[in-house]
């Protein structure tokens, strides 16, 4: 009989673990100097499962070639004029929004795995840590690469990285993740690999991904694909991590506990953004914020946490609340942007009518009582002239940083308020859920960086809001403010013209 | 039509119907294999064909890559089969495991008793001898009765050509029905196996458990006097949970046991004990006087799982509870068509 085969298993183990080695002659608690004060508890590292076995060999190849197909397709888009087959010039600010929101992220994903990659102090996730810094470096650059094409075209894309450090409201995903990397190795990795990854970027990646398909943006499309087939690993990872914990030690379950409830908590306010861009920035909609919400968090989520239940684990905190107001948050906050439009880096706009309607049918107990009657009142006064911008600066939570926008739930017409006081300062919050968070790390929340109260200190350039937007490298008039009257759809109207002209002339001349 | 699907490192070969995709095949035959998105894009099922043809579907050029089609690889989602395949997937080879090849039996019956009033001792004499692995179980066609049904070997493996089955009547049931009122010594039956992966870790170290619900007992009887055969020194446990004395059988035999080896013990209980049972012994469902038994603390134990899936699904929650893991706890899964289409646990790949 021929030698037996090695399994895929033990030859994943010869080129990782195999390579790890033991330390003899410096202190393992001063190389893994982190791996303590949380508090998480691990007793065998051995214990560990790969999620994945995938070798850097062969991680190499893989994504040797998906490079080569993904840049294949962004060339041909670009040569092709990919751009005029958008559905409308009002859909590129989704992809605005992704870039100044999402894709420096990305880039704090890859720092913050190759941190805690050399933090923990398992060969296994050490090497699933190294692979995912990696993936996510390629993710932001895929991303930049394509979304530059439409920079060629389109106002606002131009500074995105400056940008993400100080617009106001960018500061909401990018405190999001320096919360994370600035907690411990066990923190960050349940935080971005299991809250972020596994319960919520199904509804990230869904709404922006298949609203580039409805809407003729192939190139982005093509980028999800590419970095779909990354996600599935580091979900798996997330779910690990999880479960190697709780699995570990009975001491590790009310730590993991409160962790899951804080990051389901942040990543759920982070996706209102998400929300306002399905609901309002797609000309072609996919589903309503409130479909996604049901079919990926209740629906799936649900599952999830039924299986958690076994080690003890119970839905995160407040989840009941994410139920309650999913009528309402992406309306909320699409108000907010219509409002401040002047100080961002894209339009904002009216719904058409056919758009309004499509709300008043999807949010059929909200849309029109509470929100639509707003719209068509700001639609009125913008057919008058008086298009409106509000002059004022809004008050932040302290710990989402998202603006105190949001109703209650159980009385719309309120705004939600709470706050706490911390050494004699009264700090407010958008939310119990980010109330709570507070409370618990007061310490670090007082340290946040409120855009608002940045520029009330004199720290963003100036006193007035043209100093601001200098300060933000935003060009007035042309990246920012109503779609209506932006370049940006100037522009379009004159391609598309264009196209229409090119297409009535006879055949041989076009050709 | 269809083909034959052999899957390494286990070795087992499941059929797989024309349009159906290796991955549903290998679920339905109570195989696991890596999966998450099923439908081409994620690459978590990727596996490699060592020999045949697959057709690869509609897997995801970002998924399954020009360089892996050239080496053979395809997604187990959605590939299918275009002649009989060997692959290998990313599953552990269980050290634990024996193969034993599918074959098929006949059989005539020797006995059909009474055991309780809701189940039945069938025992059947085997044209040839069947080898088979504690724990696995055949499926056995009955006239006039469509589909095969399964039910676990309850006589040790060192019993080749005399096997047992207990079987529990299902109100309704057109082949337990069969059985209780019909099916009588002298008939002749056919029948194939071995199946399943319900074995004992005989490689994994400390105590072990048998939980069993009713005639969810026929897989742990077999396992349970194939290790006391071999001589096994580990501390072996069994609960039988059942209802009421009336339900209770094969008592004798596992105080018989008990007295004749210091290493097992035998713990009938009952969880709602008849007026007239002058019961002693422990009372409560399984998961209940587990947990006593174990004061809550399970570790370093291997628990062997078997009866209703209530029953089942309480136990894991016990032992969970006492900080026994997936890796050390195993129970037989019958997937049925319906079972496969579930949403499945994206947490626990087998419990």
């Amino acid at each position: 009989m021929a030698a037996k085969r090695m399994s895929l298993r033990d030859k994943y183990n010869r080129m990782t673990r195999d390579l790890a080695w033991d330390f003899s002659y410096q202190d393992p608690k001063k190389i893994f100097e982190q791996a303590d004060f949380e508090g998480i508890k691990i007793e065998d590292w051995d214990k560990w499962e790969d999620p994945f076995r995938l070798t850097m060999d062969a991680y190499w190849k893989y994504q040797g070639e998906k490079e080569r197909k993904l840049y294949a397709i962004i060339d041909a888009f670009a040569q092709n004029n990919g751009q005029l087959n958008i559905t409308d010039a009002r859909y590129v600010n989704a992809i605005k929004l992704f870039l100044t929101g999402v894709s420096p992220l990305e880039y704090m994903a890859h720092r913050g795995f190759a941190m805690i990659g050399r933090q923990l102090p398992g060969v296994g996730p050490q090497v699933a840590c190294q692979m995912q810094s990696l993936d996510e470096l390629r993710h932001v650059q895929t991303q930049i690469h394509t979304i530059s094409h439409y920079n060629k075209y389109f106002n606002g894309f131009q500074d995105f990285r400056h940008m993400h450090d100080r617009v106001w409201y960018l500061s909401v995903p990018k405190s999001f993740f320096d919360d994370a990397a600035s907690a411990g190795p066990f923190e960050f990795i349940t935080a971005i690999s299991f809250s972020f990854e596994y319960v919520l970027t199904n509804l990230l990646f869904m709404p922006f991904m298949s609203g580039a398909a409805y809407n003729g943006d192939m190139a982005t499309v093509t980028f999800g694909f590419s970095a779909q087939s990354d996600e599935a690993r580091h979900m798996t990872l997330g779910l690990e991590v999880v479960k190697f914990m709780l699995e570990q030690h009975p001491d590790n379950l009310p730590i993991v506990q409160r962790w899951i409830d804080k990051w389901f908590w942040r990543g759920y306010r982070l996706l209102t953004l998400v929300g306002m861009m399905m609901d309002y920035m797609l000309p072609k909609r996919v589903m309503s914020w409130k479909e996604a919400w049901e079919m990926y968090f209740e629906q799936n989520g649900g599952a999830l946490f039924n299986d958690l239940a076994r080690y003890g684990i119970r839905m995160p905190k407040y989840w009941e609340q994410t139920v309650a107001e999913k009528g309402l948050i992406s309306h909320a906050a699409w108000g907010t942007f219509y409002n401040y439009c002047h100080a961002a880096p894209f339009h904002t706009w009216i719904p058409e009518k056919d758009e309004l309607d499509w709300l008043s049918e999807k949010y059929p107990d909200t849309f029109d009582k509470f929100f639509r009657p707003r719209y068509e009142h700001w639609a009125e006064q913008e057919k008058q002239g008086k298009r409106f911008y509000n002059p004022s600066l809004p008050m932040l939570c302290t710990t989402c940083q998202i603006p105190m926008v949001f109703p209650e739930a159980s009385d719309p017409t309120l705004t939600s308020y709470r706050s706490s006081v911390h050494n004699g300062e009264r700090y407010h919050f958008c939310s119990d859920g980010c109330k709570d968070i507070f409370d618990h790390e007061p310490e670090k929340y007082v340290q946040s960086w409120l855009p608002v109260h940045q520029i009330f200190q004199g720290n963003c350039g100036g006193a007035t809001v043209p100093d601001v937007l200098d300060w933000y490298h935003l060009r007035d008039g042309i990246d920012n403010r109503e779609y209506l009257a932006s370049p940006d759809r100037a522009n379009w109207e004159r391609w598309k013209a264009g196209e229409e002209e090119a297409a009535e002339l006879p055949k041989a001349a076009a050709g | 039509m269809g083909y034959q699907l052999t899957i390494e490192p286990l070795g087992t070969t499941i059929e797989v119907e024309d349009d159906q995709t290796i991955l549903d095949a290998a679920l339905r035959a109570g195989i696991w294999l890596p999966h998450a998105c099923c439908h081409g894009l994620c690459a978590t099922c990727k596996v490699q064909v060592l020999d045949g043809e697959v057709e690869l579907g509609e897997a995801s050029p970002f998924a399954l890559m020009d360089f892996e089609r050239e080496e053979n690889k395809c997604l187990a989602c959605c590939a299918t089969l275009q002649s009989d395949v060997v692959i290998e997937a990313d599953i552990d080879d269980d050290p634990d495991a024996e193969v034993h090849p599918v074959e098929d039996f006949r059989a005539s019956v020797l006995a059909n008793e009474v055991l309780t009033p809701t189940a039945r001792r069938v025992v059947l004499e085997l044209d040839r001898d069947l080898p088979f692995q504690a724990g696995q179980y055949i499926n056995l066609r009955l006239p006039g009765v469509d589909q095969p049904r399964a039910f676990s070997l309850a006589n040790p493996p060192s019993e080749k050509r005399r096997i047992e089955l207990q079987i529990r009547i299902v109100p309704g049931g057109e082949a337990t029905t069969y059985i209780h009122e019909r099916l009588k010594a002298g008939d002749v039956l056919d029948l194939c196996g071995p199946y399943g992966r319900f074995f004992v870790r005989r490689s994994h170290a400390g105590g072990v458990l048998f939980l069993a619900g009713g005639t969810g007992l026929s897989s742990p009887k077999s396992m349970l006097l194939d290790l006391l055969e071999s001589g096994d020194a580990r501390p072996i446990t069994l609960v039988h949970g059942v209802r009421n004395l009336a339900e209770l059988y094969d008592r004798e035999l596992f105080e018989s046991l008990a007295s004749r080896h210091d290493n097992f013990r035998y713990v009938p209980a009952l969880s709602d004990p008849a007026a007239g049972d002058d019961w002693q012994g422990a009372t409560g469902f399984v998961h209940e006087v587990a947990d006593r038994l174990y004061e809550g603390d399970f570790r370093g134990n291997t628990a062997y799982l078997c009866g209703p899936p209530v029953m089942i699904d309480a136990c894991i929650n016990t032992l969970m509870r006492g900080r026994l893991f997936e890796r050390d706890i195993f129970m037989e899964r019958f997937f049925s068509a319906a079972d496969a289409q579930q949403v499945r646990s994206p947490l626990f790949r087998k419990i």
